[in-house]
């Protein structure tokens, strides 16, 4: 069935990204101790909890503020004070990051004058010790423009502005995984112990969004990031931003306010990023390569080399969150497949730029849908007569109806299992990935 | 024992009116469909999700029209299990993996421009083009949000325009998430606009209404049936044996055509009363319609249902076969489920009505009820909960996270009833728990999704993994 071309559109169907107050919260529950506080009504925490218990499988603490008639008439205020002291009387957070939404931001409600007036509060109920243990972050994210990407971006941007602090010299490396998987983040992990490279991961959701079961009656999960090691993040060796486009504003915050070296992206997948990154990790760190990162590259090579002509020519199209997109688009030329179409959230000149580094070096055309949502990229798809999809799960319709297989990765996966625990980043995340990729050609033969 | 404070409530002494113990002498009425506490970490969702989400999101046939920034419409995506087979349009492969109303969300995506300078231009572009990429679409439903409700956007007028160029009804719920308590604003505003539109429509366009030779005397709607995991499935049979005819059930796998001639039957059934009571009164007070409120779930309250209807239609002895046959059928697997799980204890925790359409359905089953909870239950609801429900148990009205872990802590259910966001919550402290929202393998309803219900409490509660996680030491309470 022709749908007929699409042009500018004035409606989106099938959007290819979220809203930015999910990323603020996504960054948010990377914080050891730390809950979202979302200044506006309920469904945009309620809707945003779901996608979390429904993408990795646990429990998301999200707190709202809860906009009701009165607030639109008289503004947040009372909302976000009262909520402010209710979170911390009841909840004890180390960190509470207040999230803006599309509604606080219309009726232009004055954050930081609310949390300021909140914190007196505060100090004249339960006294300046115990109100100074929580740090109240404003996170401004207004959901009518930009994209989850975005808000991630600003929210941990604002995360630095707020709490970073010039002190001694730490010896670590920051690391701003960006709306990556709590696997991704455990190799990341993984690969800077390998190297002996003391790393401050900030904003990990490793372990607050990947919890075991045991019989713990806390509030708060294991992990994350404490605030003490953002306050410090100031005083680093440097700061890779796995994400160009979520983090990236952080690690460029980082280099102009207190001149840490910032490397933005790639997104190491695959064999020439995540060589890349290691090399910058080596600058930056003046740690080595190590024999048992090196084997693990040898490991991927000889499984690329044992694949070759499976994955060969394979006409592939990849969707979601740019950055996981440019490197996935790189490791899937590597492989030898045929890029088709590419499809993201962001009108990034980056990502355009990236995409067409890999195309030159590749020699392939890769059409680029970067609005209109991912019913135009299906389009594309089923007239490229397009082998592969790769992508989250909104792209499992797609798909079924194109009769390829989709390949999970990114944010949301929620129709499979264990795809969060899972690496896609480094040699080791890379080979899962390719595996992946070549079991799903296997059984479909 | 009248209303209580919960341990965690201390410094929320507010909280106090909304947790209650039952008690069959003495029923109180917790303070319930009122403000949530700013900060509390509530569970309730906004009125625009009571909107499109629940009410609207299952009309099969029309495009889904959600103007607002991207969030909201994401959100609502395909994302509620009431089920459709409505394969829309579709030509041979094409589009035969999901129904049109949940394979796709459409939205005008509002950016800062368009709340600086207003929506309804993009609206009513979008309505446009996304009929012209859906022709087959049968109408469309705006819905409006936080955005477009606060910058005030003219839906009813865009409403209008678009009709007037498409040529194909326009429907609108303007239930901003703002605008209400809980998503309980949200059923109550779309009952009420779309009862209203489907009136206007008849009037204006009298062939939309039910021809009088296609109209029978057994002719009922099913109200309030949102066909999780098929429920349906389960439910229309029932009443198709008693030969009764179902017109339209709202607003579960439902064309529009159908929901439009729903004035003309002769009695509504409703089922979810607390969402969809509206407009079985709307109708009763435009056409005369009488409606009975049922219970669907369990032999005891869905045999009570087909009784009613029976009656009401002067078919007792059909009702009777119908139930006995169907009765029959499941009598020895509900006999095995009761014997596996009598003694064991539950709590519930669902939006509201659910949870006294299940208690008698509990006592079948042999479990005993330790807690109940609702989200965004009113008065009536908790009437109903306290005329079914024994004495002793711990009722909560809006709970927070920490009260439901309090719950689960100090009256340790076997077993948990509850969405989502608990489950995960729940299974973290080592109690197993079943989807009460849109279920686990359903149809939960009637007979033998009585047996599926069973089944899932069954095998949800005798996982080995229970075993390992209470016998295991080194897993014990840090
Ligand atoms: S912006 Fe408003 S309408 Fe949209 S999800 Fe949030 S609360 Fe609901």
């Amino acid at each position: 069935m022709n749908r007929g071309a699409i042009k500018e559109q004035p409606v989106v169907i099938n959007p290819c990204k979220a809203c930015q107050p999910i990323g603020a919260m996504y960054a948010t529950l990377g914080i050891k101790h730390a809950v979202p506080l979302v200044q506006g009504s309920q469904g945009c925490s309620t809707f945003v909890r779901y996608q979390f218990n429904r993408h990795f499988r646990e429990p998301a603490n999200i707190a709202v503020t809860s906009f009701h008639e009165d607030a639109v008439v008289f503004g947040g205020r009372r909302n976000l004070i009262e909520g402010i002291i209710n979170l911390v009387q009841h909840y004890h957070p180390e960190v509470i990051g207040v999230v803006t939404t599309c509604s606080s931001e219309t009726i232009g409600d004055d954050i930081a004058a609310f949390i300021k007036e909140a914190k007196q509060r505060l100090t004249a109920e339960i006294g300046a010790e115990k109100a100074a243990k929580t740090f109240i972050v404003p996170l401004r994210t207004p959901s009518y423009s930009g994209s989850h990407v975005q808000g991630y971006d600003n929210g941990a941007r604002q995360y630095l502005e707020q709490l970073a602090q010039e002190s001694k010299p730490n010896q670590k490396l920051n690391i701003i995984p960006g709306m990556i998987n709590p696997g991704d983040i455990a190799e990341i992990k993984h690969l800077m112990s390998a190297m002996g490279a003391a790393n401050n991961m900030l904003f990990d959701i490793s372990e607050t969004l990947n919890a075991p079961l045991k019989m713990k009656n806390s509030f708060f999960p294991d992990g994350g990031t404490a605030a003490a090691d953002l306050v410090d993040a100031a005083n680093s060796l440097g700061t890779i931003a796995l994400s160009r486009h979520a983090g990236g504003g952080a690690a460029t915050y980082l280099l102009r306010k207190f001149n840490v070296p910032a490397v933005l992206g790639p997104f190491p997948v695959g064999i020439y990023n995540t060589d890349l990154f290691l090399e910058q990790a080596v600058k930056l760190t003046g740690q080595p390569v190590t024999a048992e990162i090196k084997r693990e590259r040898g490991l991927l090579l000889d499984a690329m080399a044992d694949t070759c002509t499976i994955t060969a020519l394979k006409k592939v199209a990849i969707f979601g969150d740019p950055d996981t997109v440019i490197g996935v688009a790189r490791f899937a030329s590597e492989l030898g497949m045929e890029l088709i179409a590419v499809g993201t959230t962001a009108d990034s000149k980056e990502f355009y730029r990236e995409i067409g580094l890999i195309a030159k070096e590749y020699n392939c055309a890769p059409q680029i849908v970067a609005d209109g949502g991912l019913h135009k990229l299906e389009q594309v798809l089923l007239q490229n007569r397009v082998e592969m999809l790769i992508g989250n799960s909104n792209g499992a319709a797609i798909a079924k109806q194109a009769d390829i297989p989709l390949v999970r990765i990114g944010f949301p996966v929620t129709d499979r299992v264990g795809y969060q625990r899972r690496p896609i980043v480094g040699y080791n995340g890379s080979l899962w990935l390719l595996d992946y990729i070549v079991n799903a050609f296997l059984e479909r033969k | 024992m009248p209303l209580i404070t919960m341990k965690c409530d201390e410094l929320i002494p507010e909280r106090g009116k909304h947790t209650y113990i039952t008690d069959t002498e003495n029923p109180v009425i917790p303070a319930c469909n009122v403000t949530t506490i700013p900060g509390d970490m509530t569970e309730r969702g906004c009125p625009f999700a009571g909107a499109r989400g629940v009410v609207g999101g299952p009309i099969v046939d029309i495009i889904h029209m959600v103007h607002s920034p991207v969030g909201c419409a994401y959100y609502t995506w395909g994302s509620r299990r009431s089920l459709p087979d409505w394969y829309s349009w579709s030509g041979p492969n094409k589009l035969d993996n999901a129904a049109f109303n949940r394979r796709y969300c459409v939205t005008t995506d509002m950016e800062e421009k368009d709340v600086v300078f207003g929506g309804g231009t993009k609206l009513k572009k979008a309505c446009i083009e996304a009929f012209k990429m859906f022709p087959e679409a049968k109408g469309l439903f705006m819905y409006t949000t936080c955005t477009s409700g606060l910058i005030g956007d003219d839906i009813p007028a865009v409403a209008k325009q678009v009709e007037k160029t498409v040529g194909k009804p326009v429907f609108f719920a303007q239930a901003p998430g703002c605008s209400g308590v809980s998503q309980s604003k949200g059923h109550h505003v779309l009952n009420h606009e779309f009862y209203r539109q489907i009136k206007a429509l008849r009037e204006k366009n009298p062939d939309l209404c039910m021809k009088e030779e296609e109209k029978t005397p057994y002719d009922i709607n099913l109200i309030g049936d949102y066909n999780m995991d098929w429920d349906i499935k389960a439910i229309i049979p029932l009443f198709e044996q008693m030969g009764i005819r179902v017109v339209a059930t709202f607003t579960g796998n439902e064309r529009i055509e159908n929901l439009i001639k729903m004035p003309d039957a002769k009695l509504n059934v409703v089922h979810c009363q607390r969402s969809a009571g509206y407009i079985a009164e709307l109708i009763n007070e435009h056409a005369g319609t009488t409606h009975l409120d049922v219970t669907l779930y369990g032999i005891v309250e869905t045999s009570k249902a087909l009784r009613d209807v029976g009656k009401h239609f002067g078919l007792e002895k059909q009702a009777e076969a119908v139930i006995e046959k169907e009765t029959a059928r499941i009598k020895e697997s509900i006999a095995y489920y009761r014997s596996k799980l009598e003694g064991k204890t539950v709590a519930l925790y669902v939006g509201a009505p659910r949870v006294w359409h299940w208690i008698h359905l509990m006592e079948e089953l042999g479990m005993e009820i330790v807690a109940m909870a609702c989200t965004f239950a009113h008065k009536d609801d908790y009437e109903k909960i306290n005329a079914k429900a024994k004495s002793n148990i711990l009722v909560i009205d809006n709970p927070n996270e920490f009260e439901v872990e309090e719950m689960l802590h100090d009256y340790k259910p076997d077993l948990f009833l509850c969405g989502l966001k608990e489950k995960y919550i729940a299974r973290k402290m080592g109690v197993s728990t079943v989807n009460s929202h849109s279920y686990e393998k359903g149809p939960y309803a009637d007979y033998f999704g009585f047996v599926n219900f069973a089944r899932d409490i069954y095998q949800g509660f005798y996982a080995p993994v229970w075993n390992f996680v209470k016998n295991n030491p080194s897993e014990e309470v840090e």
